[in-house]
């Protein structure tokens, strides 16, 4: 296949479609809630995973739909977020001296990853280690050159659906605008009377519950162990430190590019460097900006 | 006391029944020890879906040893138990297990691992502790160059006979252009080093050639390639776990071409459960074995096998998992524990196995010929060598 | 040395260990020996990692590249050069590393410097990955590695240059100068401490170690997996470890190893999943509730008003044993 050939193949954008909005729908979580609390949450993958987990299982064992039980593992995520919430991060960050901010975010970041260990091998554990799969909406869609199996459809439909909704969201609304203050410079907000606690807690419950749908998603697609989240939680990684955060719109634009770094760059040299070709766009994003897109923020606090 | 003759005779007798009396009574004591085999499996990780069929023989045996009265030691029947722990996949663990099993746990016999990374891995161990294995599920051109070997593979599926009696197939076939997508584990990753320049020796024209990582969750990118390139058969040298997502992403993208090879995974139950039994329909892939009546014990084996577990053995690794115990059977009732003695038998023995005759010159079994088998009607049937053939390969018919 | 002996206790458990370490492989078996090799290991990373990330206070999600690079090195120049000159090449490989990406890496900060380390670590394991399957090699044996004698001395010799390394950086006008710029670094830099400096020669010399450490141990499982070696789980458990023991001299590493070695040796055979969880646990707790680790425990335990005022107040670089 020539280099031109291979750009212009309608099949392969739509891999990449279909891979940049499952990492769009995953960055919008990540984004909420590191924007708002400066919390580098590694363990976002695994709510993805837990989330697939749940799909698998309410499909195997009940034969729901996974379309179907979306909704309600998505609102089970959100509960977990604002459990969390509530349980652990609200009392970690009302006392924290401004002094002691940057120590917290990279302690914040091994405890994140501490509990992403937990998290995979505990459900390892109780699950096994044993890749899953199941095959739903598995017939095979044809439009011109392009063949699409349905769950792939589904998904991108959902995951574009759910991102566009989202964005509108905080674009618009006011709670919107006020997630966006909050973002932007948490004191100031409050002092203008934002609700910092509410939004702080409905940014845990939006991000989580994204999560979980993406989960959701994933599991539709293909194979996935307790260990699968984390390649994920990279990829959202690297999308909100492209896209720059609280900007919903930019992050959704990082996500397809990314996408399409991925599926093309793959399909141009081979599927050996794909994870090459990521944690290379990971290293070189950090090192291009290496306070995050957002430069102010640490003295704003 | 004057020893008369009857007395003396009856002094022998005494001496002469006890010390049968206490040989008996120490082999008494030494059968009802059992006998003490270590292995780890990959019970974790990613290579567990295909490790079942393995353990499941290895359990079927011990079961059916244990009924007789135990393994044949030398003479000796004693009961069989196994130590295992799970290597979750990783070649390194299997390297601490089995150093453990050999110096710590201090087992009588040693059983082999799944997979070609594993057998690889442990050998330089077996060497240094002079410690035989009958290795089973694995191949590689690489231990060629131990010597004296400590291990042996009875498999006739090495990568650089696979490479010449593949090609050879695909000529049989008519073949003319074909696309090879290639796992980097070592097995897979042999067979293409190999298959490549047999394929360009005979003419056949390559014109996809690619590889992809073990923990491969995408292969649109790969397959829309060869789906552009129109060849006439894909070669998908894969491991079982991306064996499945190969299936399943080539019934997606509609690759229709008749001949499909998958190199490993399709001879295992599992397969056609993940990928559905029309999928599964036609894939050809690595195995020498099926159960025939001049193979003595084949079908017995697979009856035995269906009955206890409700499903088919791997034709590949099931099958050789009782290779290498018939093997060790054969040998240790010969030899009893000695290792040495137990080396030297292995290495000069002409077995008798479910798969026919095996005999090991070095590393390798010289007898077994290289085949390749074809799910038809949803069964294995061995395609080729014609020599061997149970059927005639037929054109896949879409996924 | 006031740092590794502070008191009678903390001499007798050093210089107990060395005794038992030293003589291990004429009194036990192999298996027992595997482990000491795998305690003396660990002892060599940590001490090591802390160099950079407790004194300079960069903590490093990556310190695994070296010890990957370095087995790297030793596997493919395997019987084609002397083996001391290829472990030694090691080190020097990793330090190599350090220097060339150290200026650009450490001006990231805070959790993007740990999330830049661990990512960078990745890219050298996926770049060697596909290095190894596009020249054609499947997998890569080691017949022949010396004796397990000879590897074990080796590494007792590397983890006691790590120790000694980290105390005499410890008590140095170099590691008050990091400690200074772990508490503040802009102030250190008006201060007159060569910051960029001091955190580059940190970087590069704690990689030296893994380095040779990584050497050492491909040759001691004979069988080279790339995934293996480049384990960014080694990379959680020096962390782990460190933060267990606490402190930012080379006492607190000593209890994290010990501690977590010997529950390592209890359940890796049996329930390695289990191990996993407990590890993730104690991070998380020891992040939590105990962040000066079992030294900032024993510390309080000692002096509780002073440890009380501490609390209070950010740490300041103070004489050995600086939380």
């Amino acid at each position: 296949m020539t280099v031109l050939e291979t750009l212009l193949s309608g099949q392969l954008l739509f891999a990449a479609l279909v891979t940049g909005s499952l990492y769009a729908l995953i960055a919008l979580g990540l984004n909420l809630v590191y924007g708002t609390m400066r919390l580098l949450n590694v363990a976002h993958g695994e709510v993805v995973m837990l989330g697939a987990y749940a799909a698998y299982w309410a499909f195997s064992a009940f034969g729901l739909s996974p379309l179907l039980v979306a909704p309600v593992v998505a609102a089970a995520g959100g509960l977990l977020g604002y459990a969390l919430y509530r349980g652990i991060f609200k009392g970690l960050l009302a006392d924290s001296s401004a002094a002691q901010v940057q120590r917290m975010e990279s302690n914040s970041l091994l405890l994140f990853f501490g509990l992403s260990i937990v998290v995979q091998n505990a459900t390892a554990l109780v699950f096994t280690p044993n890749n899953r799969a199941y095959n739903y909406l598995g017939t095979v869609y044809h439009w011109g050159s392009v063949s699409m199996t349905g769950n792939r459809l589904a998904a991108l439909c959902v995951a574009g659906t759910c991102c566009l909704l989202v964005a509108v969201f905080l674009g618009r609304s006011v709670f919107g605008l006020a997630t966006r203050a909050v973002i932007e410079r948490r004191e100031a907000a409050f002092i203008v009377g934002v609700n910092v606690d509410r939004v702080q807690w409905l940014s845990f419950v939006l991000g989580f519950a994204s999560a979980a749908l993406a989960g959701v998603l994933v599991s539709m697609l293909g194979q996935f162990s307790p260990f699968s989240g984390f390649p994920y939680t990279i990829a959202g990684f690297i999308v909100i430190i492209l896209g720059g955060l609280g900007n919903a719109m930019a992050g959704l634009l990082a996500a397809l590019l990314l996408g399409v770094i991925e599926t093309y760059g793959v399909a141009l040299t081979s599927a050996n460097m794909r994870s090459m070709l990521l944690y290379g766009a990971f290293v070189a994003a950090l090192l291009l900006f290496p306070n995050g897109v957002f430069a102010r923020r640490a003295a704003a606090r | 006391m004057k020893f008369s003759f009857s007395n003396r005779r009856a002094f022998v007798s005494g001496i002469t029944a006890a010390l049968l009396a206490l040989t008996a009574g120490m082999a008494c004591a030494q059968a009802d020890k059992p006998l003490r085999i270590g292995f780890s499996m990959a019970r974790t990780g990613m290579l567990a879906n295909a490790t079942p069929s393995q353990m499941n023989t290895y359990e079927l045996w011990r079961d059916q040893t244990n009924a007789k009265g135990g393994m044949d030691v030398g003479g000796v029947r004693r009961k069989v138990e196994f130590v295992v722990f799970d290597d979750q996949s990783k070649p390194e663990q299997a390297v601490r297990i089995y150093e453990k099993l050999i110096t710590d746990d201090k087992v009588d016999l040693l059983l082999a691992p799944w997979g070609t990374p594993f057998h690889l891995a442990i050998a330089p161990v077996l060497e240094k502790f002079k410690f035989p294995m009958v290795g089973n599920t694995a191949a590689s051109v690489a231990l060629r160059q131990v010597k004296p070997g400590y291990i042996w593979f009875p498999t006739s599926a090495i990568p650089d006979r696979i490479g010449a009696e593949l090609t050879a197939m695909l000529k049989t076939q008519n073949v003319k252009s074909v696309a090879v997508l290639s796992n980097v584990l070592p097995f897979t990753k042999e067979i293409k080093n190999f298959l490549e320049p047999e394929l360009k020796k005979a003419g056949i024209e390559i014109k996809v050639s690619t590889e992809y990582p073990p923990d491969i969750s995408d292969m649109t990118s790969t397959l829309t390639q060869i789906k552009q390139a129109n060849v006439d058969a894909v070669l998908a040298l894969a491991y079982p776990g991306d064996s499945v997502l190969y299936a399943k992403q080539a019934k997606e993208l509609g690759l229709n071409q008749p001949f499909q090879f998958v190199a490993i995974g399709p001879s295992d139950a599992f397969f056609p459960k993940a990928v559905g039994a029309a999928s599964a329909e036609g894939v050809v892939t690595i195995a020498h074995w099926s159960p025939r009546a001049e193979w003595k014990g084949s079908q017995a084996f697979y009856d035995a096998y269906v009955k206890k577990f409700g499903e088919d053995p791997d034709y590949l690794n099931s099958a050789l998992a009782w290779m290498s115990l018939e093997i060790l059977e054969t040998t240790v009732a010969k030899t009893g524990l000695d290792k040495a003695k137990m080396r030297d038998m292995i290495s000069s023995t002409t077995f008798d196995t479910i798969n026919g005759k095996v005999k090991f010159e070095g590393v390798q079994n010289v007898i077994t010929p290289t085949a390749f088998v074809q799910t038809q009607k949803g069964k294995l049937q061995l395609v080729w060598p014609a020599s061997m053939a149970s059927s005639k390969f037929e054109a896949k018919k879409g996924w | 040395m006031r740092d590794l002996f502070p008191n009678r206790w903390w001499t007798v458990l050093w210089l107990s260990c060395l005794l038992l370490l030293a003589a291990l492989p004429f009194i036990a078996n192999d298996y027992v020996v595997g482990i000491g090799l795998s305690v003396l290991m660990w002892l060599a990373l940590t001490q090591s990692w802390c160099l950079l990330s407790k004194m300079a206070g960069y903590v490093s999600l990556g310190h695994v590249v070296f010890y990957g690079l370095g087995a790297y090195l030793v596997v493919i120049t395997w019987q084609q050069i002397p083996l001391p000159v290829a472990i030694v090449g090691a080190g020097a490989l990793a330090a190599l590393l350090a220097a060339l990406v150290g200026l650009p890496v450490l001006r990231v900060r805070g959790p993007y410097f740990v999330i830049l380390t661990f990512g960078l670590a990745e890219l050298v394991k996926y770049t060697i990955t596909w290095a190894e399957s596009a020249s054609g090699m499947a997998s890569r044996i080691l017949f022949g590695a010396p004796d397990l004698q000879v590897i074990y001395f080796s590494m007792f010799a590397l983890a006691v240059i790590a120790v000694v390394m980290l105390t005499w950086v410890g008590s140095s006008r170099f590691g008050h100068g990091l400690r200074s710029l772990r508490e503040n670094e802009e102030a250190a830099e008006t201060l007159g401490v060569p910051v960029v400096r001091y955190k580059l020669i940190a970087f590069v010399l704690g990689a030296a170690i893994p380095g040779m450490v990584g050497g050492v141990m491909a040759l001691r499982s004979t069988y080279f997996v790339v995934g293996q070696v480049f384990d960014p789980m080694i990379s959680v458990t020096v962390i782990a470890m460190a933060i267990l023991g606490g402190g930012d001299n080379a006492r607190g590493p000593l209890l994290g190893v010990l501690f977590l070695s010997l529950l390592s040796e209890l359940l890796w055979a049996n329930a390695p999943l289990l191990y996993m969880v407990i590890l993730g646990l104690v991070l998380i707790v020891f992040v939590l509730v105990l962040p000066q680790g079992i030294m900032g425990l024993l510390e309080r335990k000692k002096t509780p008003s002073a440890q009380m005022l501490k609390d209070a107040a950010p740490p300041s670089p103070t004489r050995g044993g600086a939380p």
